[in-house]
Order: structure tokens, then sequence, then C-alpha cells
């Protein structure tokens, strides 16, 4: 262990550690260009550089690269010091006038008009992108050219990298925004979405995947982290401050002795791009239930605030039983939640937008439940407007969409332009139903969800004794409605596991 | 000779001695030899013609068993090239043209007579000169590392073991310890011969005992030595001298270096634009090794070492040592910082000890010789000889090795033969670029590397410009400024923003712009650059500027205050005007005009139209009258 002085305060750090890392520990800030925390440091901007006074002698040396062997009194701001920096930046604004950050820096080190005559470059050329792709990306997509004043980074040849995998490091890491992805490679980038905002909003590697997981940890995709694509980078475990990051964790299969088994696998939405008329998929003016659910929560990409193409919708057109009651595609049972899901969303529309017109195409409204009629009442008070019929195509003028229905109570066809159209999506069983159905050796009923067995005196029990069913996988419901099936199901399963002898009850 | 022919290996010092001796006894030191020296330089004077011009004349006359014909290396005297120095007795013929090689073989040859009008004059005196030794530009010098330049076939391992070559390696392996011999060239106080000076001694022990990398190959640790050829400076060719004419010196200096280091693998970097170095040194190498005298098992030791020869693509900032090495790896070659020493962490992040050419091939004669003897040569902190190359607006161009702490007036006048023609001396410029330009006050300023240090110049590699009254020293900065911007990597900010700026001030200054505060921030910029930059390159780049203020500061202020450039060189601030008194009206100069800015009566003087004038002096050096002017 060496002890230092830094502007007259002491610390004491391993040999070879760098002079910014021990100023770092004393919060002593110096300013850098070119250091990036996970990459090797390359000393190039040349702004770090501070006095070292060592048996006298003093020195000018680089805090990102210079190793601690001796002790040593150090000056992060000496009269010396601040000259050479002010020249920096006053080269490096000469070179580069319109950047932000420069014009930062040259203010805060009182740098005024540079002295020399002014060029057009946004390029600092402090390496960063260079060295993120070499160094932790593990590509060299891009590097430097030419030599001294011809300087520059470039694709190889100058033309769009082959080898370059469009992860954008390089733009991120810019200082400058001199580099961007386009002019590296025509690969499309691929924004990871956030599957729990319904893809509304992107994430990155390391997320957390909704707001109440349980553990509430960050994972990392292993799909798209680099390290697991490369094995290079390993940024995140220099930027970490509790060293929590673990490449090393695995999935693990678990086998368990049990009693009894209670399904509760869920369903999937309809896919709403089965029915192309409705132009799903392709307008972004057309979304699903679900994707409203997150457009309007309050935790969700927006806040809550309902917009579409970055402006609030006047006209909102919601579709009830999108793949519900639907011969065409497969589907000729009712949803069940549908009807009250879009009376829920077109009341949020009329609350967070009072001067919006909704319209909710509908066959039937089907509100069945315990005050549901009268919430459908009130929603309809509120000034939602409720037609009967069916839409027959959707399609798009300007950057609006065009409703063509029929309404079926007038009788006449009918043409609507819509900021938005929500479609009720239907429940479908999951799509891996018929694996697990193999697995258990189950029956699934005609619609495919998992069958009872028997409709009216078994409703939670399967055709094998032992495993029981809850929620959606049995049959499209709600939530009262799964909550009620889900604790007589539980119910059932304590009943055979009293019956049972205590020791196959495992710990779990 | 060829390289494949098999020869008796050397397992001793005995052996070596007896194959000295065998092969001296086979020369007979009176049997008449023609040396024709095929350096560069006389080679670009088409001295391979003369050769074989001599070599037809002694078939017809059936001589060619009584005399040898001998290429060498570069004499140095390469202004007066092709040379050719007669033996035995050592007559000196200067800018010898094959069509002389018939009178030469006649008279001088076969009838032991001196052909006058090939012999070197002196100009102080106007006195020919017959011998070689006695040439002045010879005479004045202490040649120890050129000594055997002239006398052997660099392509010949025999020609150098015949003058003693390997001795030294065998005296090494043979009766010193690594220690010892590190501690010899420690006390001899050899510094490093590429521009830093740095100790070599103390570089050798830093490296030796350096911990390296234990983990790396079989647990030893592995050190590298480099050899530093990748001479770059403009218009320096010494180590291009001894790597052509006598690459077994250099050679033998690596191999004793690895022994002292316990390094098993040396590279030698040299530029590619010196074909003759690397086909000479890589001849060199083969016989080396046929010798036993590289590779395993070196001279019947245990130790073992081989050399690489590396091409580097003539990048000026490749003469850096990180950046050498980084170019060595096969990466782009620039440089990084330093903090951690090449001796710890250098080729591939192992102990590395890179010298330069020159210091390498000092070695030997330290350890033949003993510390002592090279510790009398030269001053307090510098030893031994340094090989200047001297160039410019001086006699006699060429390759001068003197002992450190002889004037600069001995090397420029005495050995230099002064400046030709009647003009003045103004400056002489040392250490290549990044070096300072020297005033005529400091003419008696003893040359080593802490006093050049202390006047704003260095020693550098050993470039030496002489420049006369018609040199303007804004101009020599700005030319100095400009290869440096060429040749900066552009890693680092201030060497390659900081070195541009202060181009485009003296630019400015050239052209006549100059403003009073363009002197403030050039010497502002200067002081950033040498405070600032990564590499030594971006440090020293200011040294011919600062130097310049320094010592010619009124010729900066001529052309920033009263737009004159009192050497009448920078194009914007001069005018060309014809004396009236000295035209004689002939009409020479009208021809060559491309401006058609010149006009007169036959006999009448003549005049030139400043406004057509274009300034490319075209009429002044037609004009036999010296009518023409600057003003």
């Amino acid at each position: 262990m060496i002890r230092v002085v830094i502007d007259g305060r002491e610390v004491v750090v391993e040999q070879d550690t760098t002079i910014l890392e021990a100023a770092e520990k004393l919060s002593i800030p110096i300013p850098t260009l070119c250091y990036h925390k996970a990459l090797e440091p390359y000393a190039v901007c040349r702004l770090c550089t501070v006095e070292v006074v060592h048996r006298g002698r003093s020195r000018l040396v680089t805090a990102c690269n210079y190793p601690i062997r001796e002790e040593i009194e150090v000056f992060t701001a000496s009269e010396k010091v601040l000259k050479g920096r002010r020249m920096i930046v006053e080269l490096l604004l000469a070179r580069c006038p319109e950047v932000p950050l420069l014009q930062r820096l040259a203010a805060e080190l009182g740098v005024e008009k540079p002295r020399f005559p002014l060029k057009e470059e946004n390029c600092i050329l402090c390496g960063l992108c260079v060295r993120v792709c070499q160094e932790l990306v593990g590509v060299s997509a891009v590097s430097f050219v030419g030599r001294g004043v011809e300087r520059e980074v470039a694709t190889p040849f100058f033309k769009l990298s082959e080898d370059c995998i469009a992860c954008g490091a390089c733009a991120f890491v810019c200082p400058t925004g001199a580099i961007k992805l386009e002019d590296v490679t025509d690969k499309e980038p691929r924004p990871l979405p956030l599957e729990f905002d319904m893809g509304l909003k992107g994430r990155g590697n390391i997320y957390t995947p909704f707001p109440q997981a349980v553990p509430n940890v960050p994972v990392i995709d292993r799909q798209h982290c680099l390290y697991f694509l490369t094995g290079h980078c390993r940024t995140c475990q220099h930027f970490c401050p509790a060293h929590a990051i673990n490449y090393d964790q695995e999935d693990e299969i678990v086998e368990l002795d049990v009693g009894t088994i209670v399904l509760a696998t869920g369903y999937d939405q309809f896919d709403a791009h089965i029915k192309p008329e409705l132009g799903y998929g392709k307008y972004p003016n057309v979304i699903t239930g679900l994707e409203f659910e997150r457009l309007s929560s309050a935790s969700g990409p927006t806040r809550g605030v309902i917009s579409i193409n970055g402006k609030q919708p006047k006209e909102v057109v919601f579709i009830q039983c999108v793949g519900s009651r639907d011969q065409t595609v497969g589907h000729e049972y009712c949803s069940r939640v549908c009807c009250m899901y879009t009376a829920k969303q077109a009341h949020l529309v009329k609350d967070r937008i009072h001067d919006a017109n909704v319209t909710v195409f509908y066959m039937d409204v089907r509100a069945f439940g315990k005050g549901f009629e009268e919430f459908y009442d009130r929603v309809r008070r509120e000034g939602v407007m409720y037609r009967r019929g069916s839409v027959s195509e959707i399609y798009k003028r300007g950057d609006r969409v065009v409703v063509r229905a029929e309404d079926t109570l007038l009788g006449e066809p009918l043409e609507m332009e819509a900021d938005l159209v929500v479609l009720a999506t239907g429940v479908v069983p999951r799509a891996d139903v018929e694996d697990v159905a193999g697995l258990l050796s189950l029956e699934r009923s005609a619609e495919g969800f998992f069958a009872e067995a028997h409709p009216k005196m078994r409703p939670v029990d399967t055709t094998r004794d032992g495993i029981y069913l809850a929620g959606c996988c049995q049959g499209p419901r709600d939530i009262p409605d799964t909550v009620a099936q889900a604790k007589a199901a539980a119910s059932s399963a304590i009943v055979v596991l009293r019956q049972l002898s205590d020791q196959l009850i495992s710990d779990q | 000779m060829c390289p494949m022919e098999r020869v008796q290996r050397i397992h001793g010092p005995a052996d070596l001695k007896r194959l000295q001796e065998t092969l001296v006894q086979g020369r007979d030191p009176n049997k008449p030899c023609i040396t024709v020296c095929a350096g560069t330089g006389c080679l670009a004077h088409g001295c391979q013609h003369l050769v074989s011009a001599f070599r037809e004349e002694l078939t017809r006359h059936g001589l060619t068993d009584q005399v040898d014909v001998r290429t060498t290396g570069c004499h140095g005297f390469c202004e007066r090239g092709p040379v050719v120095v007669i033996y035995p007795q050592g007559i000196f013929y200067e800018r010898m043209q094959p069509q002389d090689a018939a009178e030469v073989v006649e008279r001088t040859v076969i009838n032991h007579e001196i052909t006058e009008r090939l012999l070197y004059t002196n100009p102080a005196t106007g006195e020919k000169v017959v011998y070689e030794r006695d040439v002045p530009f010879y005479k004045n010098q202490t040649r120890l590392i050129l000594a055997n330049n002239g006398l052997i076939d660099p392509t010949s391992i025999e020609d150098y073991i015949a003058v003693g070559g390997y001795s030294a390696l065998l005296k090494a392996l043979y009766t010193m310890q690594p220690d010892e011999v590190i501690e010899v060239v420690k006390r001899s106080g050899l510094r490093g011969r590429g521009g830093g000076g740095f100790p070599t001694g103390r570089k050798w022990e830093s490296c030796r005992q350096a911990p390296g990398d234990p983990s790396a190959g079989s647990g030893q640790a592995i050190r590298y030595v480099i050899c530093n050829a990748d001479e770059g400076d403009p218009g320096a060719y010494m180590d291009r001298s001894v790597m052509e004419g006598n690459p077994h010196s250099v050679l033998e200096g690596m191999i004793i270096g690895a022994f002292a280091l316990d390094s098993h693998e040396g590279y030698i970097y040299v530029r590619h634009e010196y074909p003759l170095a690397v086909e000479n040194t890589g001849i060199a190498i083969e016989r080396a090794r046929a010798y036993g005298l590289l590779g395993e098992n070196i001279a019947g030791t245990d130790f073992s070492f081989d050399v690489r020869i590396t091409r580097g693509g003539g990048a000026f900032v490749c003469g850096e040592s990180s950046a050498l090495m980084r170019s060595l790896e096969g990466d782009v070659g620039e440089p990084r910082s330093k903090y951690v020493h090449a001796t710890e962490k250098g080729l591939w992040d192992m102990p590395t000890v890179l010298n330069n050419v020159e210091t390498w091939a000092n070695v030997p004669l330290i350890i033949n010789r003993g510390w002592e003897w090279y510790a009398g040569i030269g001053t307090e902190g510098s030893k031994g000889t340094k090989i200047f190359s001297l160039v410019g607006r001086v006699n006699n161009t060429g390759l001068v090795e003197v002992p450190m702490g002889i004037t600069l007036r001995k090397i420029i006048y005495d050995i230099g033969g002064g400046i030709p023609g009647d003009k003045q001396f103004k400056a002489v410029q040392t250490g290549g670029p990044s070096g300072g330009c020297l005033p005529e006050s400091l003419l008696d300023l003893l040359v080593d590397f802490d006093e050049l240090t202390k006047v704003g110049s260095m020693m550098g590699s050993g470039g030496m410009i002489v420049m006369d009254e018609t040199t303007c020293m804004v101009d020599v900065a700005r030319y100095f400024l400009n290869f440096l911007r060429e040749e900066s990597c552009g890693k680092c900010v201030p060497c390659r923003e900081g070195i541009e700026r202060s181009l485009e001030i003296l630019n400015r200054i050239c052209a006549g712009e100059g403003t009073a505060e363009d002197i403030s921030l050039l010497e502002e910029l200067a002081d950033f650059l040498r405070g600032f930059s990564l590499c030594a390159l971006g440090q020293t780049a200011p040294n011919p500027v600062l130097s310049t203020l320094r010592y010619f500061r009124e010729e900066y202020e001529a052309h920033i205050f009263d737009k004159k450039c009192p050497a009448g060189v920078c194009r914007a601030l001069i005018e060309y005007y014809i004396d009236p008194q000295a035209c004689t009206g002939c009409g020479a100069c009208i021809r060559p005009c491309p401006q058609e800015a010149i006009s007169g009566e036959k006999k009448q003087p003549h005049t030139i139209n400043v406004e057509l004038c274009i300034k490319c002096g075209a009429c002044r050096d037609v004009c036999r009258f010296d009518a023409v002017l600057v003003r």
C-alpha cells in the first residue's frame, strides 16, 4: 500500500493504482474525454494531465494511466495544469466548434473564442468508439485511418462494415455524437422490446422484467448480452458498485416429489395479425387491448399519457370480439373478458382525454357479472358511443386510419376516421397447451383449453386424479372468477394431500 | 560469396583465433587492392559500373590474381563519390567514372604513379591530397564505429573476422558473466545514440532485474533485444551506413547484449526504404548462423539467441521506441505512455531492451578494449564517439565520426571544410527535425548530450544541417514543423492539433500576414506541446520554433513588422529586380521567364515587371552576371 497526497489530501492505495482511481476515492474530479472505466486507458486527450511531484521533481503526467508506485504528491489543478487544459479545450473547440461538450468544458475552464481558425469537425478522435468495438465488442468494425491531421474514424476501405453487429455501442459511447450507426453499417439495429410493456418501450440487456417481479432484481438477457454472444465486454462489472454482476448463474431443472398438481398455466392473447383486414402490425394506429393497457398505465412506457405517434388521439375506436366468436379464425367461443375491459378502457380514454370521441363496435355486450351492467351504463352515459356492427376493413388515410364497418342496427355501411383503434383481442389456449396436456395425459375441450372432469359437478378437477385446474388454462374467465376457481382448486388439492400420508409433502 | 557455402562452426575462442589468423595469413598486406565504396551514395553515383570497369581492366591486363577489387561499405565522404581507395598505399581518388578505370589500373596499380586529376583538392589551401588519411575530412575524425567501413566487404563475415570481428563476443561468452558485461557497459558511460541519450548500462540493468512474466512460456522470463534502425530524420543516414557497411558490428553488439540480458530473441527493425541495409544485414545474419555465432549454442556455449529482421513502413514515429514495438507486434505504429518502461513491459509486454544501431555497434568495442579506454574518450557526461551526418551548406558533406566534446566549429570548418562560396555561416541544426538551430555564437560549444540540450537543441540521432546566410530561419522552422505535422501519428491532441496550429501561424508569418500576438501564441503552443504531448515526437516538436525564436528572433520580427524576409526566401516578402549596373542586356533571362515579365532592349539593362513576376527564380539561375537580385 502506498500513501499519496492529492491536492493536499491523503489517500492510501495499492501499488499500480492510477492517479485517476486514487483521486476518485477522494472524490476529487479530474476532467477526461478519452477515458472510460471499462476500457484500457488511452491517454490521448491529455485532459487528465496532472502535476506530480516526486523527490522534489515536478512532472506532468496523465492521471488515467499513471501507475502509482511510490509516494508522490499530485496537484490536479495547478496553474501549469490548468493552462495546458485550457489549450487542449481551445484546440479541440477550434476543431469542433459546434460540440456542446466542448462548449461546456470551455465555459468551465474559462476558454473564450479559440484563437485559431475554426474547422467544422465534430469528432475529437478520442477513440472511444474504436476501442469499445475492439476491446468490448470484439468486432473492430471501425478503426482509425490516416495519419496525423488526416486521422479519422472509419470502416475498412470506407465501405459499410460487414462485420458490424449493429450493437450501437460506438454511437452510445461517443461523447460528441460524431459517429452514427448508419455510417458504419446498413444493418438494422435491433432494439430489444420490453416484453412487459408489449414492446412499446425498449430495454437494455440488463433489465427488470416487470415492476412486481419476484425477486425484484435486474437480470441479464443472455440471448443478447455481448458477453454471452462473444465472450467480450463485461462492462457492467466495471460499473456495478455492489459487485453484484454474476455471469455464472445457470437455469436449473428441479425435480420435486409432489402429491397433487394445480395447473394455472394461463392463456395466450389472440394474434391480431391473423385478421389482416384490421391492419394490426401494419398501421401504428392499430393496437391491441393489452398494448392499450400499458399505454394507459401510470407505470407504463408513457407514464399513463395516452399518445399515438406522439399525438393525443381524438378519435378512438374500440373493436370487440377480435378473435372471439369468430368461426373464420376457429374460435367460436366468447372470451368473456373483452366486453368489460373494453368498457374500462373506453372509460379511461374519456377520463384522460375529455374531448375524445370514443366509439365501440360490438356484437353483443355481455355485462354479466356483479356491477358490470351498471358500469356499462355509466360508460355510455360518459359519452362512449356503442354501435352494433362488425368491422370489415381498416385502411390508412394520412396519418389516421379509416374504419369501414356495417352498423347492423341501422343496416347501413359506414366509414369513420380514427386516430387510434384498439382491438379487443380474445383469449386463446397457450401455444404449448398440447405439450403440457401430453406431459400430464390431460384431455382438452373442443376449443383447445384443458378439459375439466365434469362441466357442472367437477369444474376444477381433471380426469386425472390429483391434477386440478385454475384460471384461463381451463377456459376464458375474468379475475374474480379465476380467483374463485383457484381457491377451489387449492382446496381440492389440500383434501387429497390430507388423505395421503404426510411424508409425500416435501419441504418445498 | 555464396551464403550457402559450408563452413566450420566456431566452438570457442581458439577456433575464432585460428580462423582469423588463417584469414590474415591468406591475405598479403602488400597485395594491391582497389576498394570501391558501394554505399548508397556511391551506388547512386553509379559505382557498380566503376567496379565492372576495374574488373574488365584487370582481366585485360591479366592481373585478376594479383590485384583484388573490393566493394566496401560507406566511406562517409559521399559528396565526393564514387570514392576509391587503392591499397596498400591508401591512395584516395574521388568522383571516379568508369572511363577513368583504365588509366588508374595502368598508372596507379601497375606503374605506381598518381593520377593528379582524380585527387582531392583541399579547398582551403588548393593543394592536392594523395592519401586518404591526409584528406582533412578524414584526418580530423576519430573513427571507431566507421573504422572498418572502408576496409571490409559488408557481405563477407570473413572480412569482419579478419579485422578482429566477433572476438568481443567470444570474450564475453567465455570470460565474463552477464552481470560483468552490464557492469562494463555501465562503467563505460555509453549513452543511447538514438536521441534520448539514456545510459545504456542502466537500461540493461533494469531490464535484467525486471521480473517479467514467469507465467509465459516455460516459466522463464522472456526478454527481447531490439535494434532500432528506423532512421527517419531528414538528411541523416548514419545508421544506414553502419548497417550497410558493417552489419556484423551491430549484430555482434546485439548478441553480447542478449547474453548480458539472458535474451534469446532479437529483432532488427529497419526501414523498408533501406534495401541495401536489409540485404546486407540479412546476409550477415545468415553467415553468422553458418559460423555458429548466432542461433543455437552460440560458439559452442549453451547460450542461444537468434535475430530476425522486421521491415518498417517508413513512418517517422516508428523510430519512437514504443511505437516501434507496436509496429513490431503487427499493430499500428503509435506510441503509448512510458510510465512503465519498456525494460519492464516492452515488446509483447515482456522486458525489452531497445537500442539504436550505433549504440549496439559500440558494444563490441567496449568489451574488447575495456570500459576504461572508452570512458577516456569524450566529456564528463558523454563518452565515446558520435557519428554525425554533416549536410547542408558545407563543403564536405558526409558522415563524420568525432569524439564527444569536439566543438561545432571543428566539425563544420576543419572536417566539413567550411561554407561553400563566399557565403556567411548562419546556423547549424542538430538533432533532426526535433532539434534546434544554433547560431554562430555557439560554434565553440562542446558537442555532447547535455550541452546541446542546454542550448535548446539536442543530440538526436546525429543529423547536422549547416545553413548559410541564404537560409531564412522562419522558413527552416516551418520546414521542420511541416515535416513533423506530416509524421505525427495524430493519436494525442497536443501533437496532432498543436503542431498543425503552430505551422499555420508560421505559414502566416512567412506570407507576411503575421501579427505581434503570433510570436507569443507560438511560444504558448510550444510550451504546451512540450509538457502535454504523449511521446517525444510531440514533446520535442517545438524545438525548431523555440530555438529559432531564441537565437533569430529578429528574423521573425522582420517578417511580422517590416514585412521583409532578410534572407530573401519567403516569396510573399521578396521582390526580384535587375541591377542595371551589372546587367549586360544579354537577354538570357527573358527566355526562361514563364510570365514574360522581363523586358529590355538588347545591350541595355533589363527590368522585371513585379506585377507579373511569380518569383520563381528562373532568371536568377540563368544570369551569368549576378545581375538578378532579391530585396
